[in-house]
């Protein structure tokens, strides 16, 4: 009994709840934001002051708590084990509170023109984001598939948001099979990972086999063991289909079309970038010791990703099914990142992390200028509303053309940065093959955005093109937050500061 | 003959398998969604069974039955979140077939 005492209260020591505060904060404030709109009704600006308000200041005392070093970096596991913090998993924590307020401010934007809830779609991104910081820091599989779920299951109910549109609530459905088809997956992994590194038969079992550290020691100890082999192999592709890496892409098109424009920005950024963030920790940490099985399986995926995304791009016309595709491409090139942190380059996080920036400053760029140009039903956003933007709406023209080209990597944007410190990486890990398949991916890649581009250039003749389509005008507000985003891509390409050394 | 853990985990197998081939293989989304949970049971009676024979004295391996509970309380979620997405499209489209949830191909 003394015994089982004394191991509760080693547990027990170490439950720092001080240091999760800002998952905490987030998720009271969620709850809060609930009672706000029962109490106060017909209260819309609140509800976007609050849900921006609290998470502008959760992102700004995570910032000083990085920069003042009050963050815990150390090597102190929280929580028996359980949590980890890194520096890199507070600078993805920092990444996802941005993202979370960009989403928000664009679900504003759709929610001002439609009869839907307003407190829950503030409320859903906020928990949402909260389970994905704290997945930054995790380090037992428990935690993670829970966190994991949260995720995903906030997930189906903000793509199926658009409760009146047809299309939406199929992207959902869709969304649901495919979610919940890759979390099966997943979890048999993690049971198979289980069930081997916890068997007295191995070299050296784990006493808690869950924990990454300790499963990262059998399996150095035991890399050619055919269940954690195929246990590993489950928990990768199940965080594939969250990355959208071929071929688990085939659910992307049909949900970033059908689901609302702000939670196709929160998909596109925020839950790619926690699936490449958790392939990082997963692939350089417990699975290190697969990496003779893993190295291959990642490099000849990252070739099918690149080319397959890039091609499925230019045949798209819906301008969502193209971010959607080009978005498995930049998947591509995130996984060459990937692959040159397996193979040792040692600053290959900050150059994903790097990626990941501009990559998620250019695409809310680009969804916010969508936000404004959607017509009322929101998955039907052709190209064709892009004739004449430039000429009608020479802000968002503008904002689109930098959102767009840092995309696509033209220089100086910040897009072209990140691209080529992602391909040095890959050539200091002599990758070479890997880099010509990325460049021509990237020419390629120029095709497809500057088809959107010369849409919104061109101005046809009346006669053909009819009336122009009604684009709302943004607000200053709007106006303010996509000159940022804009004006950081061109700054980023310019000045990298600290992010990349 | 005694049951041993190659017989939980051959069961669990199959179950994964057919899971598995469900949602890949039918049209019906409820056929589609009980898969889906057969998979997570699948699961869990592997998670039971490793728990029970990877068992020392001196580590009686209670954090796969503790998972088990965990897995039970997700899977209601998903259960509770999909049939409420079903049953919105069903009122906007009559229909549960995959084959003809087709409104957004180009």
């Amino acid at each position: 009994m003394d015994a089982q005492l004394q191991i509760l209260s080693e547990f027990s020591s170490s439950h720092h709840w001080m240091w999760l505060w800002p998952e905490i904060v987030l998720a009271a404030l969620a709850l809060a934001l609930l009672a706000v709109e029962l109490l106060l009704p017909k209260s819309d600006r609140w509800l976007l002051r609050i849900s921006l308000g609290a998470q502008v200041a959760v992102f700004a005392a995570l910032i000083a708590g990085l920069v003042g070093g009050t963050l815990p970096t150390s090597d102190v596991a929280l929580f028996a084990g359980a949590i980890q913090p890194t520096l890199s998993g507070h600078l993805m924590r920092i990444f996802f509170v941005g993202c979370s307020i960009l989403v928000c401010f664009l679900g504003y934007l759709y929610l001002e023109r439609r009869p839907l809830a307003r407190a829950e779609y503030y409320h859903l991104v906020m928990i949402v984001t909260a389970a994905m910081m704290l997945l930054a820091q995790i380090t037992h599989f428990v935690a993670f598939f829970v966190a994991l779920e949260t995720v995903t299951i906030g997930f189906y109910i903000l793509v199926a948001y658009g409760r009146n549109s047809s299309y939406s609530l199929e992207a959902g459905l869709k969304y649901m099979i495919m979610g919940g088809f890759s979390s099966g997956l997943l979890l048999f992994g993690i049971v198979l990972l289980y069930g081997a590194a916890g068997s007295p038969t191995l070299i050296g079992p784990a006493g808690d086999p869950f924990q990454f550290g300790q499963l990262g020691a059998v399996i150095a100890e035991n890399p050619g063991n055919p269940l954690i082999v195929i246990g590993a192999l489950l928990v990768i592709v199940g965080i594939c289909f969250k990355i959208g890496s071929f071929p688990f892409q085939y659910w992307i098109p049909d949900v970033y079309q059908g689901a609302p424009t702000p939670t196709t920005a929160f998909l596109a950024v925020s839950s790619k970038s926690m699936g490449f963030y958790l392939l990082y920790v997963l692939l350089t940490g417990p699975f290190l010791g697969l990496q003779s099985i893993l190295v291959p399986v990642i490099g000849i995926m990252t070739y099918c990703t690149i080319a397959f995304g890039n091609i499925a791009a230019l045949g798209q016309n819906n301008v969502k099914r193209v971010i959607g595709m080009s978005g498995v491409a930049h998947a591509g090139i995130l996984l060459v990142g990937i692959l040159a942190a397996m193979r040792g380059v040692d600053w290959a996080f900050q150059a994903i992390f790097f990626y990941l920036i501009t990559y998620a400053l250019a695409s809310f760029a680009v969804f916010g200028v969508m936000c404004h140009v959607a017509p009322d039903e929101d998955a039907n956003q052709e190209r064709e509303h892009y004739f004449g933007l430039m000429q009608n709406h020479p802000f968002l023209g503008g904002v689109l053309a930098v959102g767009l080209g840092s995309l696509a990597g033209i220089p100086p944007l910040a897009g072209f940065v990140a691209k080529a410190a992602i391909i040095v990486a890959a050539f200091q890990a002599k990758l070479y093959l890997l880099v010509a398949f990325v460049l021509v991916g990237v020419v390629v890649s120029i095709f497809y955005y500057f088809g959107w581009l010369r849409a919104a250039v061109t101005n046809p003749h009346p006669e053909i093109q009819g009336e122009p389509h009604p684009v709302v005008a943004p607000s200053v507000g709007s106006r303010a937050l996509l000159a940022v985003l804009a004006l950081a891509s061109v700054v980023l390409g310019l000045y990298q500061g600290g992010l990349l050394s | 003959m005694t049951v041993g853990l190659f017989h939980y985990l051959a069961v669990s197998g199959l179950l994964f398998i057919a899971g598995v081939l469900g949602v890949l293989l039918r049209r019906n989304v409820l056929v589609v969604f009980m898969s889906l949970e057969l998979m997570l049971t699948a699961s869990i009676s592997a998670l039971v069974a490793f728990s029970r024979f990877n068992a020392t004295p001196d580590n009686p391996m209670m954090g796969g039955n503790v998972f088990v509970l965990f897995i039970i309380a997700i899977a209601a979620c998903e259960v509770a979140v999909g049939l409420a997405i079903i049953v919105a499209l069903w009122r906007r489209r009559q229909t549960v077939d995959l084959a003809e949830l087709k409104g957004m191909k180009q």
